[in-house]
């Protein structure tokens, strides 16, 4: 393999990579903080993807992404709201059971409004085309789509370590009732958290659909690999979502350009010696 | 037997009887062979506490093997029912010596990260298990006992030896559930920290748990190999996990006749269905969100609901176990 190949799969496996982060920040606050395995995520995820391209059909490229992150939080905020609320007296795996069904309710959806067959998606004119950055060239709109969503995902991280609002969040994962005793609605922090982690899952769809298309059954897809995500960087970890995301991504993509039939199965192998050497996951604390 | 047991088994071979007659006979075998994985399932679930999503992968695992060895070395009936079930509970004890070491949600996403693994591939392999078309051409061989050569040929004969075994296997859960191993799993379920202070191994008992389970979803895939003349790409996938999970929950958990229950209702509700409308999973996604929300005992829940309302000599059974809803309903997590 030349140098060319190797670096357009290393970067490939950025841009995915960052996309695995950003799907694993989200799942990892809301399953820090509410303990409940989001498994609507994927489904989420596509969501958004078609949002945009009706979004940007009405009022463009930068109008779509804004409808998508805000319809698919709004989403989110009602199913917690309404849906996942009921249940926190109730044991978790009701709630993930729960998350389920929506995701087939969802995915249905996504068929009877936009159809079943794959649809395509073009970046806007001023984003087509490569760029030469000496060892191969590169899709102009990939590279964007990696800056951006590492600035998501570091700004996710700087708004939970640095602010006040942040510091809830952690105090809620730390300790619910004590958060809660200490006059802090715990209860909105929740709403919040599972519209703010769903809306970026929402935006990971929307700013992907260029890169790999639409597709009903795309968020199912790469939910188990958000997953993985979260069990290798460690829970609650935001660092350890973003270097397991990388991790995973990378390897994926590297190889899909060695052994394509062993790419995915690889990520899950790489999961199974992460779980058996650091159960905690790479950067988790228990 | 108490005589509500006696009543409910009844009524089990009066259903084994009748469902031929109230569906096609391929529906009703497929009846059966969910129940059997639901069984399985209900195993970890309901009487373990450890909800897995990844039951596909040994249903599949196990479906795959049969169907290969049927067609490279038409191996016989028997053998391959055994080899399925052999392969069900190897794969469960690999892979869940791996998912048993995270509890709650980590368990869950693992089940379903390894089930995808499975899938994956099943999914890319193409040259061994036909990838998306399916693995083709699986013949169903007769069953030998002795001299004596049984045709399963027709739909209804097969049906015939799938509730034949089906019944082996509802007795075989019901003896395992009823044992003091099943005390142990039940105690696990109910109270980790407290079966580890009593002094139970709780990881090795989840771990035995799961192979038994394991085994139990292979000898479903075989059967379910055998149905269709065909191994589908879906039986490895998380659609199968998803579907057991689902049959479990609406039949009611941790009582031996809900996933029966669920089974008929899930296989004879798609059925129905999915002939008047494509997007039928659409209603299925509704009726789970329903039950989480309104009916978390299930089906078995809705009877005795009904009965609670009909009758007023509501008394329980003499010797009947207490209420079993997944690990009661307290907030502590698995």
């Amino acid at each position: 393999m030349n140098t060319s190949l190797l670096a357009g799969a290393v970067l490939n496996g950025m841009v995915t990579g960052m996309l695995y982060a950003l799907m694993g920040v989200g799942l990892s606050l809301i399953l820090g903080l509410l303990n409940i395995p989001n498994f609507a995520h994927g489904v989420l995820y596509a969501l958004g993807a078609y949002v945009m391209i009706s979004g940007a059909k009405a009022f463009g490229f930068l109008g779509g992404l804004l409808a998508a992150i805000v319809a698919v939080a709004m989403l989110g905020a009602a199913i917690e709201y309404f849906g996942v609320r009921r249940l926190y007296r109730v044991h978790p795996d009701y709630i993930l059971l729960l998350s389920f069904g929506l995701s087939l309710i969802l995915t249905e959806s996504i068929i009877l409004v936009w159809g079943p067959v794959g649809i395509t998606f073009q970046p806007p004119a001023l984003l087509t085309g490569a760029v030469d950055l000496g060892v191969t060239a590169y899709p102009k709109y990939r590279l964007v789509v990696m800056v951006v969503t590492t600035v998501l995902v570091l700004g996710c991280y700087l708004f939970v370590t640095r602010t006040r609002y942040g510091a809830i969040i952690r105090a809620g994962i730390e300790d619910k009732e004590m958060a809660a005793a200490l006059g802090i609605n715990i209860r909105r922090v929740f709403t919040l958290t599972f519209a703010a982690g769903t809306g970026l899952a929402g935006l990971g769809g929307a700013l992907m659909s260029p890169v790999r298309g639409l597709l009903p059954t795309m968020g199912i897809d790469i939910l188990p690999f958000a997953f993985v995500v979260v069990v290798l960087g460690g829970l609650g970890s935001l660092p350890g979502a973003i270097l397991a995301g990388l991790l995973v991504g990378v390897v994926q993509s590297l190889m899909t350009a060695i052994w394509a039939p062993g790419a995915d199965a690889s990520v899950f192998a790489l999961m199974t010696l992460g779980i058996i050497a650091r159960p905690q996951g790479l950067l988790g604390q228990r | 037997m108490t005589r509500g047991a006696l009543l409910r088994f009844g009524l089990l071979l009066a259903a084994i009887v009748a469902l031929p007659l109230a569906v096609r006979p391929v529906v009703a075998s497929e009846i059966w062979i969910f129940a059997i994985a639901g069984m399985a399932l209900n195993l970890i679930f309901g009487y373990t506490g450890m909800l897995s999503f990844g039951q596909a992968t040994f249903f599949g695992l196990a479906a795959y093997t049969a169907g290969l060895m049927m067609i490279h070395w038409h191996a016989p009936l028997l053998v391959v029912l055994a080899a399925g079930t052999v392969v069900g509970a190897l794969a469960a004890a690999a892979i869940g010596y791996v998912c048993i070491q995270r509890v709650g949600t980590y368990f869950i996403m693992l089940t379903f990260g390894f089930n995808q693994m499975f899938f994956f591939i099943a999914y890319k392999w193409t040259a061994v298990t036909g990838g998306d078309d399916g693995l083709p051409g699986i013949p169903r061989p007769p069953l030998a006992l002795g001299p004596l050569a049984i045709r399963l040929d027709s739909s209804l004969r097969y049906y015939v030896f799938v509730a034949a075994v089906f019944l082996l296997a509802f007795y075989a859960m019901k003896r395992i559930v009823d044992s003091p191993l099943g005390v142990i799993f039940q105690s696990i379920r109910e109270n980790p920290g407290r079966a580890a202070a009593v002094g139970y191994d709780v990881k090795r008992y989840k771990w035995i748990a799961f192979t038994i389970a394991g085994g139990f979803t292979g000898f479903a895939g075989v059967l379910y190999s055998m149905m269709f003349g065909i191994v589908p790409l879906e039986s490895i996938s998380w659609i199968i996990s998803g579907d057991i999970v689902f049959m479990v929950l609406i039949g009611g958990i941790g009582n031996l006749y809900g996933p029966l229950l669920g089974a008929a209702a899930f296989k004879w509700l798609s059925e129905a269905i999915s002939v008047v409308w494509e997007r039928w999973p659409l209603i299925l996604g509704v009726a789970l969100v329903l039950v989480v929300l309104f009916l978390r005992g299930g089906l078995v829940e809705a009877f005795r609901r009904l009965r609670d309302a009909l009758g007023p000599r509501a008394r329980p059974e003499p010797g009947a176990k207490l209420p079993v809803g997944i690990a009661a309903e307290t907030e502590a997590g698995s």
